[in-house]
């Protein structure tokens, strides 16, 4: 699953990728390959790549090859993906408190989908915040 | 017959005098059910001759000695040459012959049933159970043959007639056979009638092998694609190729169909409507499920082949054969798999622009959901005066304008649709409707308070009913129809 999906292996190659593209979100998956929350997200994100690539592309970042984001972008957690449109940094409304990313392993394709896509439409209206279409607030308790 | 046992005691003593009764009774019955009819029940004739007629007839023997002369001319002309008269066909000297084949080998057929059936009855005395374990005449004939006056059957050989199963089921029965050896007499006509019966089928052979042979001849394409049996068949049923041609494909595909069943038997596995193009060598190959379209392909390429060879188009039969290449093509092509689902990618969003649509359709059903006159009394305020409110849980809601003063209503009403409706729903309500004036909300009533009466009740159909009466277009199941009666 993370072998289906494209590796940065570099800041440089970071950059390069959110600078590069113009008409699709980028989205990027901070972690480890072999980390068990980050396998799960990776079945996710390659089982999804295929259906979103018109408006959306996946990168894989693993954080102790690449730890020049660490601080930066507060990566503490196991498995961290943020969103990315135009050179911006997209922030989403998940109801967790953290608007700058997702960062536990999502489990519902169908949910993905509609996040990206949510990210898609706020973005190319020019918002920075968008609102996510299922709160997750409660998702430690259900 | 007065009494069962007085009938009983008279069949007891006159045996002998009622034979030649029934024999007569029969014969009646036999030329009433003669008529062309393919089955016949029951023939009580003793003499062969009496019953089959046909081989002492002159020209079965006619046909057959020409037959067997253009065998031998054949054999002796080598291989196959084609069709030497390029005319019409009818005129072909060959044709003619095929087309008289193919009424004897009917008339065969026909007459190997009454055979067997002569058969049948004279050996009944001897085995009576033989003729429910063989069915088919031939065979019986043959086993009859073997067999003959024989009880002991483990000593006749079967085995090259019959399937071992029905071997030893005959072998079996016979030996609780309930029936007794039959006389010089007897033995003697059931041994001709079985002689007959195989010397027609040898007959059939010839005359069929023979058509077989010249069909290629005189019919190449047709029978490139049906093959030669069926072809002449077909030609046989129609009467010849030119009438054959003259066909629509939709009868040459129910040419041969059976058309009736006996009485009595049951009708269920009688196919409808299925001809000799049914059982032809394509369609053996073709799956049950597809055997309707394929059977209407066959039959729409057969008859244009049978009229490109009426007319003596294409003798090689090359356009035949490149029918058959098609149509089994075809016919591979429906058995393939449908095309692998091909799972797309999600569009952008947005970037479709939606096509937004309108017309009356639309606007009725946007009436449902649109701004309503109440709600726009209650969006709006008079000058200087507190608006009425209510309060609803949490929310507290405004009435503004509805309910006060000056605005020119008692109380508001529903408004009226503003798209109209069709004429067919205009009829519907319009006697409901009938005493308001079409603008009531569902509060009010079609009652009037008359200061004569107190309450008058009218019937609305009453206003309406004339017009039903004059109007003769009202469906049966119309809501106003009521009971119709002729006088008033």
């Amino acid at each position: 699953m993370s072998y289906l999906l494209p590796h940065l292996r570099s800041g440089y190659a970071v950059d390069q990728s959110i600078l590069s593209e113009e008409d699709r979100v980028v989205i990027i998956r901070f972690g480890h390959d072999w980390e068990p929350n980050c396998m799960q997200m990776d079945e996710v994100l390659a089982g999804v790549a295929d259906q979103i690539k018109n408006f959306a592309c996946i990168y894989l970042v693993d954080i102790s090859e690449v730890p020049d984001f660490n601080t930066m972008y507060e990566l503490y957690d196991p498995c961290t993906i943020m969103f990315f449109f135009r050179n911006k940094h997209i922030m989403i409304d998940l109801g967790t408190g953290n608007n700058n990313k997702i960062n536990w392993p999502m489990t519902d394709k169908q949910e993905f989908i509609d996040i990206v896509e949510v990210i898609y439409r706020g973005a190319r209206k020019g918002r920075g915040l968008v609102v996510s279409p299922k709160d997750y607030s409660t998702k430690y308790r259900y | 017959m007065a009494t069962l046992a007085e009938s009983f005691l008279a069949d007891l003593e006159d045996l002998d005098e009622d034979e030649p009764e029934q024999e007569s009774e029969s014969e009646e019955e036999a030329a009433e059910a003669d008529d062309g009819m393919d089955d016949i029940e029951t023939l009580n004739f003793d003499d062969l001759k009496a019953c089959a007629k046909l081989t002492s007839e002159p020209r079965y023997n006619d046909v057959l000695a020409r037959v067997r002369a253009a065998v031998a001319s054949a054999a002796e002309d080598g291989a196959a040459a084609e069709r030497k008269q390029e005319g019409p066909l009818e005129e072909d000297p060959t044709y003619k012959l095929l087309v008289e084949c193919n009424r004897l080998a009917v008339d065969i057929d026909n007459e190997i049933a009454i055979v067997h059936n002569f058969v049948r009855d004279k050996y009944r005395p001897k085995f009576p159970e033989l003729e429910s374990l063989v069915h088919h005449p031939l065979d019986y004939a043959r086993v009859v043959q073997r067999v003959g006056n024989e009880m002991d059957l483990t000593l006749v050989p079967l085995d090259d007639m019959l399937p071992a199963a029905t071997v030893m089921v005959v072998t079996v029965t016979a030996t609780t056979t309930s029936g007794k050896p039959l006389d010089e007499e007897a033995l003697g006509r059931v041994m001709q009638g079985c002689d007959m019966a195989v010397q027609l089928d040898e007959d059939k052979r010839t005359i069929l092998h023979f058509v077989e042979s010249k069909m290629n001849k005189v019919a190449p394409n047709l029978s490139a694609v049906v093959g030669t049996e069926i072809a002449a068949k077909l030609m046989g049923v129609a009467g010849g190729l030119l009438a054959l041609s003259r066909m629509p494909a939709c009868n040459v595909q129910v040419l041969g169909a059976k058309r009736r069943t006996l009485a009595g038997f049951s009708s269920t596995t009688a196919q409808p409507h299925q001809g000799f193009i049914f059982s032809c060598p394509i369609m053996a190959t073709t799956p049950p499920a597809l055997k309707n379209k394929a059977v209407r392909l066959i039959a729409a390429k057969s008859t244009l082949l049978a009229r490109k060879d009426a007319y003596g188009e294409d003798p090689s039969g090359a356009y035949g054969a490149a029918m058959h290449t098609e149509v089994v093509r075809k016919i591979e092509k429906w058995q393939e798999p449908p095309p692998a689902k091909q799972i797309k990618p999600l569009p952008v969003p947005d970037a479709e622009i939606k096509k937004r649509r309108g017309g009356r359709r639309l606007r009725k059903l946007k009436e449902r959901y649109g701004l309503t006159d109440v709600r726009k009394a209650a969006n709006r305020m008079m000058f200087n005066q507190a608006e009425e409110e209510f309060v609803d849980g949490e929310d507290t809601i405004g009435l503004g304008v509805l309910g006060k003063e000056g605005n020119g209503r008692l109380r508001v009403v529903a408004s009226q649709q503003k798209q109209k409706l069709s004429a067919k729903a205009q009829k519907k309500f319009k006697s409901r409707m009938y005493g308001s004036s079409g603008a009531t909300s569902g509060l009010s009533s079609s009652l009037a308070f008359t200061p004569v009466q107190g309450i008058e009740l009218e019937n609305p159909q009453a206003r309406f009913g004339e017009m039903d009466a004059k109007d003769g277009t009202q469906s049966y199941f119309s809501q106003f129809g009521g009971f119709r009666s002729i006088k008033k």
